[in-house]
């Protein structure tokens, strides 16, 4: 398929976890989630 | 293959596509593109991930281990056990040349799979001939031809071919999943988010 002249419709959760270059973002929700398990788990 | 949310994010679309199959979808069928996110970067880098992240981003020692933690546990809610400590930082590119070696015999799910579990939970290198060699040998290919493909880099071409495609669609990072040519889902979206775009797809598919 052609890309360039077939643009891609973009769907999904906009804040979903990527790595761009060498870096690998952890967006907030993956940690308060963490911290919300280990509540959860008597840790903290 | 370096990607800590591409192992992640798999697992979390193959999720998607059960829970999709299982509403009575069928079967969903995938093809893995390379990417490369440092293509800089020396097969026989010395030191850990973490003095590799420090270095390029000039973020401290102490937060990137921070960071990697946090990205250990998100793997182990979804059954990955990352090995951090023992993840050897390298050069991928022959490992994507595995990978469509792979392809080329109707085999490319499987070795993605294996070099995945190999960098992030096996420590093992992921960017040397020998090293790439013995894996595909483990899964029953012939060692003489696996060598003289990576040795003479016969599906260099391919990988770079699915840079420039990635180029093409704009896509900046990964994982990115195209679906049906026609939709990206960027990121390591939760289950429920692959399979409803799956579903979409498939009644646009039955109504056209």
């Amino acid at each position: 398929m052609d890309a360039a002249t077939k643009p891609l419709l973009i769907i999904g959760s906009q804040d979903a976890a990527v790595c761009e270059g060498d870096f690998c973002e952890i967006p907030e929700h993956h940690t308060q989630a963490q911290v919300n398990r280990q509540l959860d788990a008597d840790l903290v | 293959m370096q990607c800590p949310w591409c192992y992640i994010g798999k697992r979390k679309f193959e999720a998607g596509a059960a829970e999709f199959a299982q509403q009575g979808g069928g079967e969903v069928e995938v093809e893995y593109h390379s990417f490369e996110l440092s293509p800089d970067t020396p097969v026989e880098y010395e030191g850990t991930p973490v003095q590799y992240l420090s270095e390029r981003k000039g973020i401290a020692l102490d937060q990137v281990e921070m960071m990697l933690e946090r990205v250990t546990g998100i793997a182990k809610d979804v059954g990955l056990d990352y090995d951090y400590d023992h993840v050897h930082q390298t050069n991928t590119v022959i490992s994507h040349e595995l990978i469509h070696f792979a392809k080329s015999k109707g085999r490319q799910l499987e070795m993605k799979e294996r070099l995945l579990k190999a960098y992030f939970i096996n420590g093992e290198h992921v960017g040397r001939i020998p090293d790439l060699v013995a894996i595909a040998v483990e899964l029953g290919y012939d060692e003489a031809e696996v060598t003289e493909a990576l040795e003479s880099h016969r599906f260099l071409a391919d990988v770079k071919a699915d840079v420039a495609l990635a180029q093409e669609y704009g896509i900046q990072g990964v994982p990115f999943f195209v679906i049906d040519g026609k939709y990206g889902v960027s990121g390591a979206q939760e289950a429920s988010a692959f399979a409803n775009v799956l579903a979409q797809v498939a009644s646009e598919r039955d109504a056209s």
